[in-house]
């Protein structure tokens, strides 16, 4: 809010726990400057959709908690409110696997997403038509139910549906799953378009690092719930390590993180990242 | 020519009681598309609301006074089980949600026969349960003025009902959550807000099933076991569906009729009993879904 946080988000050192016994993220940082496109990234089980989830407050509903740590989203701290009111502060956090409402149309389904906002049918009408010009296969589909519709016109609708809600900050959980190259860069190019000509600031948590990385301006890279590294997207692509391990540019064969570090500080004692 | 005009008149009769179960199926199917789960508490909820309606006469409010004290109070009803037993058992599995929908009708049931005792009141709606002169004069057929009300009072809530999800702000909010409550959550939708309404609006269905069953059968704890003849109408018409609810109760008001006249004598009579079960046992292996029940949507 004030002119001294540039940043859009803030999360410091957070602990998450599921059913009270089950620490899924043990010490995740990260900020999201206002504006820009942010990615977490990391495999399965790494803490990226947990990370979201604690953030959007999704978590509750999951019996999750965050157990340490403070998360700031516009100069506030997220910490008793529920998922409704977080999308009335303008945070909109697209699940993963897109979950449309298989039996409404694609139309209903995207009007869904101004639930939150209070407007009449010609402001709806408005709205709509200003999403088909950013999706602009989904205004031929809108009729269609969307459990009908492919993989990649329900990662838009959701992605559409969120944006209805006009947030200023989207939550992206996996925009590429499932998906095929020439598909993830369409949805890719329409987050890119919606960062820059609405000026909704982005975090969005990828497997696929390569196309996250060169779409965002900075990237997290997390594992088994820390983050391991962290740097402008330039860096990381650039980044030895992160080639060796995460781009599939590596001589040898797959390993983690960790054990790269563990080499690393074996060599160099002093050297320790994470 | 009386052979077929005897007919007509068992079908007609059968096809009025039917919309009388469609009343009842229509509670089930508004919490079904909520929440994913059968709502064993229907059957107290209208015994609930109905009972609490007469007790309201009797105290001396006028009929329609009465009618929206009891609506409050179903709205109430409403309330306290989304805060009580829906929102601590949240993300619980939809068994879990079933037992405590069980253990909520016992609940019901006791707080109605504490509050207002146990004996079989009288409920006069000021509409006879006996032809209606006109009709027998026109067309030689024999209709009760009551079921002929039940029918009339179905389709109205039905269509406003189906109005309600199709075009208001609050049906779209419904339908989205029936589909997946974790997307509607994410997008804002209250679901508290949504439980509310939908266990309201099935809390006056309860009330409006009540007052015609409990006119034509006195009200009386009987009425709760009413709502297990919704069951075999739910199955034939679909748990999810508002037009399914009504087809299968005209369905199963129909042929119940047809077969205890027709079929009733070869096995002893009262076969009303059972028929409609039989029935839906033959769908289940038809067409488990229902006749309108919302296919499984797998996209392969």
């Amino acid at each position: 809010m004030t002119a001294s946080t540039d940043n859009i988000l803030e999360i410091d050192a957070i602990e998450v726990v599921y059913d009270g016994v089950i620490a899924a993220v043990h010490d995740v940082s990260l900020t999201v400057p206002r504006g820009k496109i942010v990615a977490l990234l990391g495999g399965n089980g790494a803490g990226k959709s947990t990370t979201l989830k604690a953030i959007s407050t999704m978590l509750a509903a999951e019996r999750g908690m965050v157990t340490k740590g403070t998360i700031t989203y516009d100069g506030k701290p997220v910490k008793d409110q529920g998922p409704a009111d977080m999308v009335r502060l303008g945070m909109v956090q697209v699940l993963e696997g897109r979950r449309c409402f298989a039996h409404l149309t694609v139309e209903e389904n995207i009007i869904a997403g101004a639930y939150s906002r209070k407007l009449s049918k010609a402001e709806i009408r408005n709205e709509l038509e200003k999403i088909y010009t950013y999706f602009k296969r989904l205004r031929e589909r809108r009729k269609s139910q969307a459990g009908f519709t492919s993989g990649g016109e329900q990662q838009m609708v959701a992605v559409a549906r969120a944006m209805m809600a006009k947030p200023k900050m989207l939550l992206l959980d996996e925009p590429s799953m499932g998906l095929a190259p020439q598909l993830v860069a369409e949805i890719f190019n329409i987050v890119n378009t919606l960062n820059q000509k609405e000026g909704v600031s982005i975090l969005l948590a990828e497997q696929n690092t390569n196309v996250a990385l060169r779409n965002a301006d900075y990237g997290y890279i997390i594992e088994t719930g820390h983050v391991m590294l962290h740097g402008t997207a330039q860096s990381l692509l650039n980044d030895e390590k992160v080639k060796d391990l995460y781009l599939g540019v590596s001589k040898e064969g797959r390993k983690n993180f960790r054990d790269v570090l563990r080499r690393e500080s074996a060599v160099h004692p002093d050297f320790h990242q994470a | 020519m009386t052979d077929f005009l005897f007919f007509i008149e068992v079908v007609v009769a059968g096809l009025l009681a039917g919309t009388m179960y469609s009343l009842v199926a229509l509670g089930f199917v508004l919490i079904y598309k909520a929440s994913s789960t059968f709502n064993f508490a229907q059957g107290a909820m209208v015994f609930f609301a109905v009972l609490a309606f007469v007790g309201f006469m009797e105290l001396g409010l006028p009929f329609v006074v009465a009618f929206f004290v009891t609506i409050v109070l179903m709205g109430l009803v409403g309330f306290f089980t989304e805060r009580l037993v829906l929102k601590p058992l949240m993300n619980q599995s939809e068994d879990t949600l079933l037992m405590a929908t069980i253990g909520l009708g016992f609940v019901l049931e006791g707080l109605a026969q504490a509050a207002w005792g146990v004996e079989v009141r009288r409920l006069d709606l000021g509409i006879g349960d006996f032809p209606i002169p006109w009709i027998i004069d026109s067309t030689g057929l024999f209709i009760s003025a009551l079921d002929l009300t039940a029918g009339l009072v179905a389709a109205v809530l039905i269509i406003g009902l189906a109005l309600l999800f199709k075009y208001t702000k609050m049906g779209l909010g419904l339908r989205a959550v029936a589909d997946d409550p974790g997307a509607a959550s994410s997008i804002g939708i209250p679901l508290g807000n949504i439980m509310l309404l939908v266990w309201t609006a099935a809390g006056i269905v309860a009330l409006v099933a009540g007052m015609m069953w409990g006119a034509r059968a006195g009200v009386q704890f009987a009425l709760v076991d009413l709502a297990l003849k919704a069951l075999p109408v739910l199955i034939i018409g679909g748990f999810s569906s508002i037009p399914g609810a009504i087809v299968g109760g005209l369905i199963i008001g129909a042929s119940e009729k047809v077969l205890e006249v027709y079929v009733g004598p070869y096995f002893g009579g009262a076969i009303e009993g059972w028929a409609p079960y039989v029935l839906a046992i033959f769908f289940l292996l038809w067409r488990p879904e229902g006749l309108f029940g919302e296919k499984i949507i797998r996209r392969v």
